[in-house]
């Protein structure tokens, strides 16, 4: 990496691990380096299920930035995890003369989860400011019995201010591996100079775009026809190997948030036997 | 002597059943997203150059030069498995691969071993990569063969369900090559960790295509 983008960037880091003590789920070991760390543990539905809200402190990424998150989930323990605030990707293409083609924001999250473990991460949207460049690496390693939960929502530049995708490119790799067999490849990556955008291959001049996805145990059939039911069809649902995936494409974060909670809450009931419990980092 | 066991694995009659899937189009057509030559070609266009395709065609390659080594081939066809988007793109993967595996088990009998060690979730990309290696087709033309086949069966399925006059088919195939020829060599030389694509508009028709009301085809 350039020097001179390394000065003023920031290299965040973030290690989570957790244990089931006498059936509480506990945060045993946190680092966090800025702008990255974690709010005190919330046990708002019982000890077995831990509640944390990953900060980033300084509001939001620039070019040059690197966030690096593990996360570690020991037997039987459960884990809800959010951010308490929506992350930023601000402009980094022409905005440098050192840089004129900007330089990216990048995070890594590789998450182990043994076995009969949950975690459902459940982040704030993602915001792509005009010019951003942002790439993720995700990573999940699932044990026997452990189930992952997920959502990512991604804005296309700043819409309430009239500000679209003009240039700039996102780029997010999810990877879950069960025993290291890979059981969800999601490799996906839109670039402001391809047609995907606009085309009906891609955004469809959409904003806004989501996807939740569940792997556990496989679903059946009429559990995947209640939750289409959940958005009048509007959210595009099919069934992973073992879990369920869902899709949407539309023009608001906030409608994203809403049907896929209440996805998340339906498919609560089938994994966890319980519904949903709204992170109190949301309500802020 | 490749030439006519390329011709064999790529021409439309070969019993795999792929007329049957159209990979979202009928739900695009229903919908009018897909309603002209122009609005077909653009999709499949759009597809080739950052499509789902490209993975599976990367994978293809991947096992095709993996050829005696079956860790890996029995890794990327997990991992084409795990990158389909949906149930329905990832059965016609299967039943495909299916058809080709029994039909490769008669007529090239020495791949029995490698088939049973990839069990019944065969994808068809793997079944024609193991054909291809086995009959010592050259890589720069199984890339393209594979791609062509795709985009010919898509073609006629957009033909079928739009419909389009036979000749306007297969103008559009004719104006899609360059980029056929360019995915192909491409792809032939991405590193593993620039496999990407966005399927976003795949993924919403072809999840749609399970409660379309009336469907021809399979995908």
């Amino acid at each position: 990496m350039p020097t001179t983008a390394s000065i003023s960037s920031w290299h965040g880091k973030l290690d989570l691990a957790y244990e089931n003590r006498n059936g509480k789920t506990q945060l045993i070991r946190q680092y966090g380096r800025s702008p990255l760390k974690v709010q005190r543990s919330f046990y708002p539905e019982g000890d077995s299920i831990c509640h944390n809200a990953i900060v980033h402190t300084a509001g939001g990424m620039v070019g040059g930035d690197r966030l690096s998150q593990t996360i570690r989930l020991s037997p039987g323990s459960r884990v809800l995890l959010t951010t308490t605030a929506a992350a930023k990707v601000y402009g980094t293409r022409g905005r440098s003369r050192l840089h004129p083609e900007g330089i990216e924001s990048q995070q890594t999250i590789n998450i182990d989860l043994a076995e009969n473990t949950c975690l459902e991460w459940l982040p704030r949207e993602n915001i792509l400011f005009d010019g951003s460049l942002f790439q993720q690496q995700m990573r999940v390693n699932l044990a026997a019995g452990s189930t992952f939960l997920g959502w990512e929502i991604v804005r296309f530049g700043r819409t309430a201010r009239g500000e679209t995708f003009r240039e700039g490119e996102y780029k997010s790799y999810l990877e879950v591996y069960r025993d290291n067999i890979p059981v969800w490849i999601d490799r996906s990556r839109i670039a402001a100079d391809d047609p995907l955008l606009n085309s009906a291959n891609g955004l469809h001049g959409q904003p806004v775009i989501a996807s939740l996805v569940y792997i556990g145990e496989a679903i059946s059939t009429e559990l995947v026809s209640e939750i289409r039911a959940l958005s009048d069809g509007n959210i595009g649902v099919t069934r992973l190997m073992s879990g369920l995936l869902c899709r949407d494409r539309g023009a608001s974060t906030v409608a994203s948030r809403t049907a896929f909670v209440a996805i998340w809450d339906r498919l609560r009931y089938h994994y966890m036997q319980r519904s949903a419990c709204l992170p109190r980092a949301w309500a802020v | 002597m490749y030439l006519p066991y390329l011709l064999q694995l790529v021409s439309p009659a070969l019993p795999v059943g792929a007329y049957s899937y159209s990979e979202g189009i009928e739900t695009l057509v229903a919908t009018g997203t897909i309603a002209s030559a122009n609005t077909l070609k653009s999709w499949l266009e759009t597809e080739l150059r950052c499509g789902a395709i490209r993975l599976e065609t990367a994978a293809t390659i991947r096992a095709y030069r993996a050829e005696g080594n079956t860790d890996a081939i029995l890794y990327w066809n997990a991992w084409i498995s795990a990158s389909k988007e949906t149930e329905e793109l990832r059965e016609q993967s299967w039943q495909m691969g299916s058809a080709l595996r029994r039909l490769l088990g008669t007529i090239a009998p020495s791949l029995v071993p490698i088939f049973d060690e990839l069990g019944d979730n065969c994808n068809y990309g793997i079944a024609f990569a193991i054909a291809a290696s086995h009959w010592q087709i050259p890589l720069e033309v199984v890339a393209v063969g594979y791609l062509h086949s795709w985009l010919s069966n898509l073609v006629g399925a957009g033909v079928k369900l739009i419909p389009l006059g036979q000749t306007q088919g297969q103008q559009i195939l004719i104006e899609l090559y360059p980029i056929v020829e360019a995915m192909a060599t491409e792809l032939r030389s991405l590193d593993d960790g620039d496999l990407d694509c966005c399927a976003w508009g795949l993924s919403l028709a072809s999840m749609n295509h399970e409660t379309l009301y009336s469907r021809l085809f399979r995908s």
